[in-house]
């Protein structure tokens, strides 16, 4: 590994840690969408920011973007407020708009700008390392590098400093406003912290990866822990995970880095999304399948409860009266079994006195109400579960 | 208001709550109009009306978390802003997202921020007493529960506990017994009574007429105007309920 690929896979982590500390707020604060406005309408405001300064690492210049993307959420909530459209279709309304005059003002300029679309969405960072930061003579690193370490540093200090405010005004603004900490400074706050990241990370990695890099890892975190410090902490690793797998995927298959970071972000959501321990896919099909045969073993089992006589109790005629399928009254007679609530002679079965116990607390607590209290006594009547 | 009122009102001493020609609007349509409002110190008082009535604005407009296009209000004779630490708020459950990531405790710990201020964070003394106020609304054994793994009833002792460890004078609770079973309804309403034995002022919307009588010592008829105010005893009738609800009420109040 020579320093450029170094170099190219510290600047991408280092986005991707300053993407996903605003992002996990979004996330949380339903409001991912935004990131997209912001990294859109930023454009123009680079674009003059370009003209003026004709540096694009420029503090000035990321000052003046980030400014725009404020301007953005600005625009979205007063649209909003009119109560004429919803929130997703101010969104929708304001970021093309400010997109699109960026766009015609590169091409008006495109001679004078080392600037160009393909750019400004997808990100040069194979190129990074090549734009250096020369202090008296001396190379101290990328451009980049600088631009974004700064920005993490400020982000990580205001997100140490203002943690309880953050979470208070993201879960409930009416109790935080009734505190003292008021949402709207901790929402433009947020917001601002979000446009200054995403311009920063725009030169290296382009208007697509940064929203990515918002709300993919965000996401994948969020389907892993109920904990908002470990929520953190994950959505950190997931990002570095996808910047570095990233660069390594692209450096294989010789493709764009952004892209190839992107599609890792996505396949790592996928699979989270499909194998997450209690919010996954699979779990909560397997979780649905134990509660639908719980749920017939009940049945059964009340049905054994209220009748006495052997006709509606033999084995085989189970299928006809609770109108089953053999395989189901097959999967629920073995469950039922095994976990000692019935017995069968001569092919008619019977409830046990451990049957009949579970029984009869399972109606109690459908009569009162309480069903979700059966979930509870589970744990104290099976030994084996659906 | 009649004499005997403000009789009553003088014998509790202060004032905890005042306010004046309050008028709130939502996109210019009035959902408070000139409302005049005195809470005694000390009462355990409902706010009752039908939905719409502005019961909600109300408390929140008396927060400052609604800004109100006329009137003034204080507590104990100061604006809100600046008996911040006197003012518990519990807001309807359904106004939060109970998927968020945190724990129960975490939650209750919520209340301790007003007192910290900005930046500082909770440390030993804040986690004591959100422990000591899960104890007293019996949820102590669900502190590390994720809050989305409680059921309603929980959730409301949770934001209970929230609202006791701000150790204030006056509390303001929007429909703390939705969605709860009748346990937790008896669980929150004696705590609530112990609040009021200690000397505090509690004010809550609420929407069971039947239970105002046996719950509360105070009421409140809200419907866009304040219709009127003082004790159950005195007022809870069938007149203030029909001119409130528009309807032709009869209740039976035990007295």
């Amino acid at each position: 590994m020579n320093s450029a690929q170094f170099e190219i896979q510290l600047i991408a982590s280092l986005v991707a840690i300053a993407c996903a500390i605003p992002g996990t707020f979004l996330v949380l604060r339903k409001m991912a969408m935004i990131s997209d406005a912001i990294s859109h309408s930023i454009l123009p405001g680079i674009v003059v920011g370009f003209f003026i300064t004709q540096d694009l690492n420029s503090p000035w210049l990321i000052l003046l973007a980030a400014f725009t993307g404020v301007i953005t959420v600005a625009l979205v909530e007063r649209i909003q407020k009119t109560g004429l459209v919803k929130e997703d279709t101010a969104i929708g309304l304001v970021f093309p708009a400010l997109f699109s005059i960026g766009v015609i003002m590169i091409a008006k300029n495109a001679n004078d700008v080392h600037l160009d679309v393909d750019a400004v969405l997808l990100g040069e960072l194979a190129f990074a390392p090549f734009d250096r930061l020369t202090v008296a003579g001396t190379d101290i690193g990328p451009k980049s590098l600088w631009v974004i370490g700064i920005i993490l540093m400020i982000t990580i200090s205001l997100l140490i400093a203002f943690f309880k405010e953050l979470k208070i005004s993201t879960f409930d603004p009416g109790l935080s406003a009734s505190l003292g900490f008021s949402p709207l400074i901790m929402h433009y706050g947020l917001m601002t912290v979000s446009s200054v990241t995403t311009v920063g990370a725009f030169d290296a990695v382009g208007a697509i990866l940064v929203v990515a890099l918002m709300i993919a890892p965000a996401a994948s975190a969020y389907l892993l822990t109920t904990d908002l410090k470990k929520m953190l902490g994950l959505a950190v690793f997931f990002g570095v995970f996808s910047a570095i797998t990233g660069y390594w995927v692209a450096h294989w298959l010789d493709a764009s880095i952004a892209g190839s970071i992107t599609t890792m972000l996505g396949v790592l959501f996928l699979f989270v999304y499909l194998l997450a321990p209690s919010k996954g896919l699979i779990a909560v099909m397997y979780r649905d399948k134990q509660q639908r045969i719980e749920v017939s073993l009940l049945t059964f089992l009340l049905h054994l409860k209220n009748h006495t006589e052997e006709r509606e109790r033999h084995v085989n005629h189970l299928n006809e009266h609770i109108n089953w399928q053999k395989v189901k009254s097959e999967t629920v007679l073995d469950l039922a079994l095994k976990n000692n609530m019935i017995i069968i002679n001569n092919k008619i079965v019977s409830l046990t006195e451990k049957g009949n116990a579970f029984t009869s607390q399972a109606i109690d607590y459908i009569i009162t109400n309480e069903d979700a209290q059966i979930e509870d006594m589970k744990d104290d009547f099976f030994l084996f579960r659906g | 208001m009649d004499t005997h009122t403000d009789e009553h009102a003088l014998n509790k001493g202060n004032l905890a709550v005042k306010v004046d020609d309050l008028t709130v609007a939502y996109n210019y349509k009035p959902v408070l109009w000139d409302i005049d409002l005195e809470i005694p110190e000390g009462v355990l008082m409902a706010i009752v009306g039908p939905n719409g009535a502005g019961k909600s604005t109300l408390i929140k407009a008396i927060l400052g978390i609604l800004k109100p296009i006329a009137g003034s209000v204080s507590i104990y004779g100061k604006p809100y802003h600046k008996q911040r630490s006197l003012v518990a708020y519990v807001p309807q459950k359904g106004s939060v997202d109970w998927d968020f990531p945190t724990t129960a405790l975490d939650v209750v710990m919520m209340g301790t921020y007003g007192s910290l201020g900005w930046i500082k964070r909770p440390g030993v003394n804040e986690k004591k007493a959100a422990l000591e106020a899960l104890e007293k609304v019996g949820m102590l054994a669900f502190k590390s529960r994720q809050i989305s793994q409680l059921s309603g009833g929980q959730q409301q002792r949770i934001f209970l506990a929230r609202a006791l460890v701000q150790e204030a004078s006056i509390y303001f609770m929007d429909e703390p017994f939705q969605g709860v079973d009748a346990t937790t309804e008896i669980a929150i309403i004696n705590i609530l009574k112990e609040l009021r034995k200690a000397g505090k002022t509690v004010v809550v919307v609420h929407h069971d007429l039947q239970t105002v009588p046996e719950y509360f010592d105070w009421v409140t008829f809200l419907n866009v105007k304040k219709i009127a105010t003082g004790p159950v005893m005195d007022i809870y009738n069938d007149d203030n309920l029909t001119k409130t609800y528009g309807i032709n009420y009869k209740v039976s109040v035990q007295k």
